[in-house]
This record gives C-alpha cells, sequence and structure tokens, in this order.
C-alpha cells in the first residue's frame, strides 16, 4: 500500500474573486513506502502548494490526500498528528529559529508530539547526529551559529519528530558546493538508515539525478510524469518544453549514445558515466 | 491569508484621479472628510454619497475593489449601528424593558453607518489612485513648513516610504513561518488567550531577527545608493499644479456651495 | 593606473582583536575599467566583505583600497566612490526602498540630486537595458526573483555608475532568474562597457567572465582566464569550488591515463571534444 496518496487533489486561490487561480489540478498520484521522491517543476508549477497539502498545512479544495489510506482531513482536529507524520522542511528553514539554544529548538516538535523530556532529547540528539551537527554546538543560541550549520539545526528540527514520510523543499538552496554535497549525503544516508519515504524538491537536476528513485514533474498545476528517474531523464525534449533539463552528465551521455557509442543514455551520476566509458576509452587508447 | 487585505493598496491606472496632485488630493480628502461628518440632513448626506460616488467612478477602480476594502471594517459599522439604535433619545417606537428603539435611534445608526462607509470609501479613493510613494511625497511636502521648526519631515516620509514597502513582506514572511512551526506541530489555533500568546512566541522571534536582518542589507543597499539624508534630494516627480489640478478645485468649490446650502438652510435630521 | 586596486589590504570585524577574526589578510588586487571579473569562493572564504570594501562600506583595517585613483578611506570621497561603484547584494527582496519599480530606480539619481527630467530619463533608460521597462509601475513584492534583482540592478545604472559588485545575485533565484539576472550582466559588460565585478560560487557563471580570481581563507590563490583557471580540478575541490559533471568527468577519464587536451568549461565543448576524440583527432578545443 502506497504510504501518501492523492486524488483528484484540486487547490484554488481567492475562490469567487476575480483573482482565482488554480494552483494544483486534480492530481492523483500515489507515493510508495520507503521511496526517494524527487519532485521537479519551475516556479509557478503548484510544487509547493501539492507538498503543501500532502502534511495538512493546506487544506485542498477540492479531492483527498490518503495517508496509510485515510483521508487526511477526515477528523481536521487531528491534522497536528498528520504533521508529525509528514514532516516538512520549508526552504531556507533556519529563518524557523528561535529557542535560546540548538537542543531546545530541536527538542520543539518532539515536545509538541506529547513527549518527555527526556525522550524529546534522545529524539534531538539522534537528528543532530543524522545532520552532522556537532555536540558542543547544541548548546549554543542558533543565532550563533553560521548558515550552514542553521540550515542543519533547522532539519534536524523536523528530523526529530521521526517523521514516515520527510519533504524537504530545495533544502541547499544558498549553500556553496561543499556544503551542499555534505548536506544531500546526510540526507541519502538518513533516508538509508531509516528506510523511511524522502520527497525532496529541487531546481538541480545533478542532485536529483543521483538521488531520487523516482521523478515527479509538476508543470501548470498538473501531475505531468511520475515514472523511474531514469525514465523521466530519457525524456529530454519533453522536459526542454516544460521549461526543465536533464543533468549535465545525462546530456552528454545522450549525445556519445547517439554518437555510437555503446552506453546508457540515461546515465545518472559522474561514477556510472566513467564506470562505462573508462573501459571503452581505454581500447580506443590501446588502438591508436 | 492576511495578503488578502485591500484596504490601503494602490491600484495603479491613468484616471484623471490617478494623475491629480496627491497633494491636492489629500487636501480635498480631508476635507471631504470633515464636510462627511457635517453633514446633517439627507439631502447634504446625499449629495455627499454622490460626492463620493463620483470620486469612485472617476478613480476608474474596480468597484468590487471597493467594497472588498469594506469587508475587515463591516464589523464595525454593524455593531457602531446597532449601538445608536438603542441609544437613541425621544419617544421610543418599541420597547423591551430597557431596551428601548427611538425613531432618533434609526436615523442616528443610519447616519453613521453611512459616514463610515463613506470614510473608508473616501480614502480608499486616496490611496487606490495615489502611490505610496507619492503619498509620502504628498505630506513631505506639505509638511515641509514644520522641518523649519527642526521637525525631522524628510526622515518620517522616507520612513513610511520604507514602512509600506515592507509591510506586504513581512506580512509573506509572517506566513510562512507560522506554516513552519505548525509543521513542527506548533498549535496556534486552540487553548486560552495567555496559551495563544505564548504559541506566538516561534513565530514573533524569527520574525523579528529576520526583520532585522533585511533593515541591516536594506541600511547597506541605501547607502550603497548614496542615500545621504534628505540634504541636496532632487525628486523624479515634481509635483506641479496643473490644469486638471485647477478644474478639480474648480469642481469641488461648487460642490461646496451646494453642500453648505443645503446643510445650513434646511433643517438637521437628528438631533444632538 | 587600474580602476580598482586593492593595496595590501587586511580586515577584520573586530578592530580590537584583529588577530583573532581577521577575514582578509593582505589582498591584492587590480581590476581595469571595463573587465568582467568573477570573485571566486565558497561561503566565509572573506568575498562578501570584498564586495563592501569595493565601494567604502567597509573600510580596511591596514591597506587601501582606490576607486578611480580616490581613496575610500576618506571621509570626503564616500559618495563620489559610492557613485561609481554599485553594490547589488544577495537577497532581492532586502534591497529594493521603494513600493514602486520606477520610483526605486530613481532613489540613487534622486539621492545624487540629478534634475528631475534627466532622471526620467535615465530611469526609463535603465529599465530599458534591465528590459523591465513593462513593468515600469508594478510593486517589487509581485515580482520574481529574477526580476527583482533585475530591478535592483537598474537602480544602479540610474546612477551612471561605472562599475557593478554584484554578490552572489543568483544564489537565491530559480535557474530562469539566474538565467535573466546573468544575461541581463553580460549585456551590461559588452554594450555598455561597464566594469563587473561578480561575487559568486556557480562555475557555470563564473566561466562567463573574463577573468576569475580564486579566493579562500582570506587571501587569493589564483587568478586568471576561465580556462585557465578551470584546468585545475583538483585544485577546484580541495577549496569547495563548484566543479560541473562535464568538467569532472574528463578530469577522471584524464586521470585514468585518456589522452584528452583539456577540461572542458561546458556539455557542449565536452561533447565536440569527446567527438573529436572518437573520430581520432586530439586536438585541443581553443
Amino acid at each position: 500500500m502506497p504510504v501518501l496518496e492523492t486524488k483528484d487533489l484540486t487547490y484554488q486561490y481567492g475562490i469567487g474573486t476575480p483573482f482565482q487561480k488554480t494552483a494544483v489540478e486534480k492530481v492523483s498520484i500515489s507515493i510508495r513506502k520507503g521511496e526517494f521522491l524527487g519532485v521537479i517543476g519551475h516556479t509557478g508549477s503548484g510544487k509547493s502548494t501539492l507538498i503543501q497539502m500532502l502534511n495538512g498545512l493546506i487544506r485542498p479544495t477540492g479531492g483527498q490526500v490518503l495517508l496509510d489510506g485515510k483521508d487526511i482531513w477526515a477528523e481536521p482536529k487531528k491534522i497536528r498528528d498528520v504533521r508529525f507524520r509528514v514532516g516538512m522542511v520549508f526552504q531556507y528553514p533556519e529563518y524557523q529559529l528561535f529557542e535560546e539554544t540548538v537542543w531546545k529548538d530541536i527538542m520543539f516538535g518532539p515536545k509538541n508530539m506529547g513527549l518527555s523530556e527526556n525522550e524529546a532529547k534522545e529524539r534531538a540528539m539522534e537528528a543532530a547526529h543524522f545532520t552532522g551537527l556537532k555536540e558542543e554546538l547544541l548548546e549554543k543560541s542558533p543565532f550563533e551559529l553560521s548558515g550552514g550549520e542553521k540550515r542543519r539545526a533547522a532539519i534536524a528540527g523536523v528530523i526529530a519528530m521521526d517523521p514516515d514520510v520527510l519533504i524537504l523543499d530545495e533544502p541547499t538552496a544558498g549553500l556553496d558546493p561543499r556544503g551542499r554535497d555534505v548536506l544531500l549525503a546526510q540526507i541519502t544516508q538518513y533516508h538509508k538508515a531509516r528506510g523511511n519515504t524522502v520527497l525532496l524538491v529541487s531546481h538541480s537536476m545533478e542532485d536529483i539525478g543521483r538521488t531520487a528513485d523516482r521523478l515527479l514533474v509538476m508543470s501548470g498545476g498538473h501531475a505531468v510524469m511520475l515514472e523511474e528517474t531514469k525514465a523521466v531523464f530519457s525524456k529530454g525534449e519533453e522536459l526542454e518544453k516544460l521549461g526543465l533539463r536533464v543533468p549535465q552528465i545525462t546530456k552528454i551521455m545522450q549525445e556519445l549514445y547517439k554518437m555510437g557509442c555503446p552506453v546508457d543514455p540515461a546515465t545518472l551520476t559522474v561514477d556510472d558515466a566513467f564506470g562505462q566509458l573508462l573501459p571503452f576509452f581505454k581500447r580506443k587508447e590501446e588502438l591508436r | 491569508m492576511i495578503a488578502d487585505i485591500t484596504l490601503g493598496q494602490f491600484f495603479p491606472g491613468h484616471s484623471m484621479l490617478h494623475k491629480t496632485d496627491p497633494r491636492v488630493k489629500i487636501c480635498l480628502i480631508i476635507f471631504h472628510i470633515v464636510l462627511i461628518f457635517t453633514a446633517g440632513n439627507f439631502f447634504s448626506l446625499g449629495l455627499v454619497v454622490l460626492f463620493t460616488f463620483l470620486g469612485m467612478c472617476v478613480s476608474k477602480v474596480p468597484l468590487k475593489l471597493y467594497v472588498k476594502g469594506l469587508k475587515p471594517i463591516l464589523f464595525i459599522v454593524v455593531f457602531t449601528a446597532v449601538l445608536n439604535i438603542f441609544y437613541g433619545t425621544g419617544e421610543p417606537l418599541v420597547q423591551w424593558g430597557w431596551l428601548k428603539i427611538t425613531g432618533n435611534g434609526i436615523l442616528n445608526a443610519l447616519f453613521v453607518s453611512v459616514r463610515i462607509v463613506l470614510l473608508i470609501f473616501t480614502s480608499s479613493v486616496l490611496t487606490f489612485t495615489t502611490s505610496p510613494n507619492q503619498l509620502t511625497d504628498a505630506i513631505e511636502r506639505l509638511l515641509k513648513p514644520l522641518s523649519k521648526l527642526h521637525v525631522p519631515v524628510h526622515e518620517f516620509a522616507m520612513m513610511m516610504t520604507i514602512a509600506l514597502r515592507f509591510v506586504p513582506l513581512l506580512l509573506e514572511e509572517t506566513d510562512k513561518i507560522m506554516s513552519a512551526q505548525k509543521a513542527r506541530g506548533a498549535d496556534m489555533e486552540s487553548g486560552g488567550i495567555l496559551q495563544r500568546i505564548k504559541a506566538l512566541i516561534p513565530v514573533l522571534i524569527p520574525l523579528f531577527v529576520s526583520a532585522f536582518r533585511r533593515a541591516y542589507d536594506l541600511a547597506t543597499a541605501m547607502e550603497s545608493r548614496c542615500y545621504h539624508g534628505g540634504e541636496g534630494r532632487t525628486k523624479m516627480r515634481v509635483l506641479k499644479l496643473g490644469k486638471q489640478d485647477v478644474f478639480i478645485l474648480g469642481a469641488v468649490a461648487l460642490f461646496l456651495g451646494a453642500f453648505l446650502l443645503l446643510n445650513l438652510w434646511l433643517p438637521p435630521a437628528i438631533l444632538r | 593606473m587600474a580602476f580598482l586596486e586593492v593595496k595590501q589590504v587586511r580586515f577584520s570585524y573586530d578592530a580590537q582583536t584583529a588577530d583573532a577574526r581577521e577575514v582578509l589578510h593582505g589582498v591584492d588586487l587590480e581590476i581595469e575599467e571595463g573587465e568582467f571579473v568573477a570573485l571566486l569562493g565558497h561561503n566565509g572564504c572573506g568575498k562578501s566583505t570584498m564586495a563592501k570594501l569595493f565601494n567604502g562600506m567597509l573600510l580596511p583595517t591596514a591597506g587601501k583600497v582606490l576607486v578611480g585613483g580616490l581613496d575610500t578611506s576618506l571621509e570626503e570621497n564616500q559618495l563620489p566612490v559610492r557613485k561609481q561603484v554599485g553594490l547589488v547584494l544577495q537577497n532581492p527582496d532586502n534591497q529594493l526602498v521603494a513600493g514602486i519599480v520606477e520610483e526605486d530606480v530613481a532613489f540613487g539619481p534622486e539621492n545624487l540630486g540629478v534634475p528631475p527630467v534627466e532622471i526620467r530619463r535615465r530611469v526609463d533608460e535603465a529599465l530599458k537595458a534591465v528590459e523591465m521597462y513593462e513593468y515600469r509601475e508594478h510593486a517589487p513584492h509581485k515580482l520574481s526573483g529574477g526580476q527583482k534583482q533585475r530591478v535592483a540592478i537598474a537602480g544602479i545604472i540610474a546612477m551612471e555608475t561605472k562599475c557593478i559588485v554584484l554578490d552572489e545575485p543568483t544564489a537565491m533565484l530559480d535557474p530562469k532568474g539566474r538565467g535573466e539576472v546573468m544575461g541581463t550582466i553580460q549585456k551590461l559588460n559588452r554594450e555598455k562597457g561597464i566594469t563587473i565585478v561578480l561575487i559568486t560560487h556557480y562555475m557555470d557563471e563564473a566561466v562567463q567572465a573574463g577573468r576569475v580570481v580564486v579566493m579562500d581563507e582570506g587571501d587569493i590563490l589564483t587568478s586568471g582566464t576561465p580556462r585557465q583557471v578551470f584546468q585545475q580540478v583538483e585544485f577546484l575541490k580541495r577549496h569547495s569550488l563548484d566543479v560541473p559533471q562535464a568538467a569532472e568527468l574528463v578530469y577522471r577519464l584524464g586521470a585514468s591515463g585518456v589522452k584528452l587536451p583539456e577540461i572542458p568549461l561546458n556539455e557542449e565543448e565536452c561533447v565536440a571534444m569527446l567527438r573529436r576524440y572518437l573520430a581520432g583527432r586530439a586536438g585541443a578545443l581553443s
């Protein structure tokens, strides 16, 4: 059974005013338990609205969101429980930090869940570990941390609720290349260790290409594709029509494939490309 | 959402009112508001209603927007109207115990609510047709004589400009932070007053931190663009009274004459 | 004499404890008029401090910064320096002052006391140069990030500055916005001869510059044409700079003994090079 499912999910802004606009229209998707799902689509494609409906922050104007088969709005009073189970890390999450110490901030979520001080502390410790926050930082005020550390503390605050589904909206935006690589590695590691479901929204096709099992492509409020990452990225021309592109390495391999090289045109990582090309090029080199 | 409030928003356009000198508009609006509150009988009230409506039409802003701007105030209108109905003097028309409704009360309620609505519409005409910058610009120039008395008029106007620019931004940000905290299970919709105030801390602190960060950036940007106070500063838009302004002033003078005539020579409809 | 001269500049945010938190340790840099220089480095390497030193928003703790021969540390040079060097910041929301696009663009010239008719002309021209003229009466908060950044750039062009320093102007933008801003910067440099100092950590943006300067730990490590600098993949990685997948692939093939002539700067170059290699020619790209 899918962990999250949507049925004709729709959201309209300003119903009944001249500014009425449909942000998400009849989206029916199903998200598998334990998968790493990438979400792509350009700004205004409806992806932000969609993910906020998945954890009940926005109430749909039509259709349903099913969590383990149950409509999350069946009992509106229990919507908080849904938010604990579907964790959401917003863009630039460091702007949500507010407590006196990093510790307390990470514990905010677990405590809202009704956990005891000790349990919350344990959760916070574990979350800090997953995001690579050093222990000595935990006693500091979150406002004393560097930009990258703040980002990690904020993500830890959501991970600490131990959600079944973790949604991350552009978690690497504004970080430098090293910060980006480290954070992505930590997220993949977390996903592997916990075996829970992760949704990653990103503009970077390279990041998506090397992390996601499947891809959801949003455009104009519709879910236009939901397939294996390789299958989506082998449709380069269709993606370009939607204002999207494929990872650089995929593009290169596709060109080589067209030239007649025996390579996989849907290669997603440099490692994979290197592994395929090296023997081929070595042989060429020997022929010289 | 908070951003839905239309009251006090500029609606870009090219109507006659959009082109009128903002100083003229401010003076007229103040003047018109005085008239709204001195209209004492149905004829003069009718005349201010007509004049307000005329202004709304000339502004070429969809009337729907004016009505929308009324929404947040509607409660106050109804509340004061109800209060007035029961606080009238004179012979009661209906009476339950100590509650009584008098003819005078109904009239009072009618006048008060019409006045409030007119007040909102009138100020909307000003804010819809005048960009925030024009508005502060006009205020700055109208108050300029005060700077001789060492009142920091320019600084005040600049503060207003910046406040107007950042209000929508901060509202949006409040929305975002609230969502982020709700996603961590913050409960802002239930509990008593004390609990609700406490629940706001996770929103207010990040909001303040962010406002300071923005202020720091803005100061850097302003200084980088050679801002050094009001001294030696020029303006892209020079405010000059044109033909149109004279025309509008003329129309208003006519209206004033008619108003005085009706208001003074006809008996007042409500007793004070 | 170069247009921008940074001479032995040291900088510390807390002058009292100078050594403990020094951000720049004696930096030398010269930038000629009309150049397009990319300043590359990871977060916290001192490049944002450099940006604020260029227009005198920060003053060096030791050493000198000269703009068109004017020492930025002298009080009387403050306005003349800022008139010549404009600054665009990372966050597009925080640097626009007015609630209407054209009034914001007019802010700089107004501060300089330019006559109204001239301001009008400059504002229109600046907005056309960044292709935002149709939006002149819009409110900034309704624009996209890329559009806001272009308005910020217009606000500086309207001051008729000779040089624009951009501090990670695309870091908060989506790919579309990034493309718009980079296109605008390129155009201003080529068509108007405006000196550009672009601070970034994206290599695909830095390759568009005429010269790349790499910074780390408050020092300049290397400087040269993009082609020269980006050949050193190992070096870039060591200083946690961005290495595009095309460059990474060719570098690793080269390290394993495949004789490819050089590191490509983008995917087109990479494909062309591999094509040539497979056809049996090992010709270099440039």
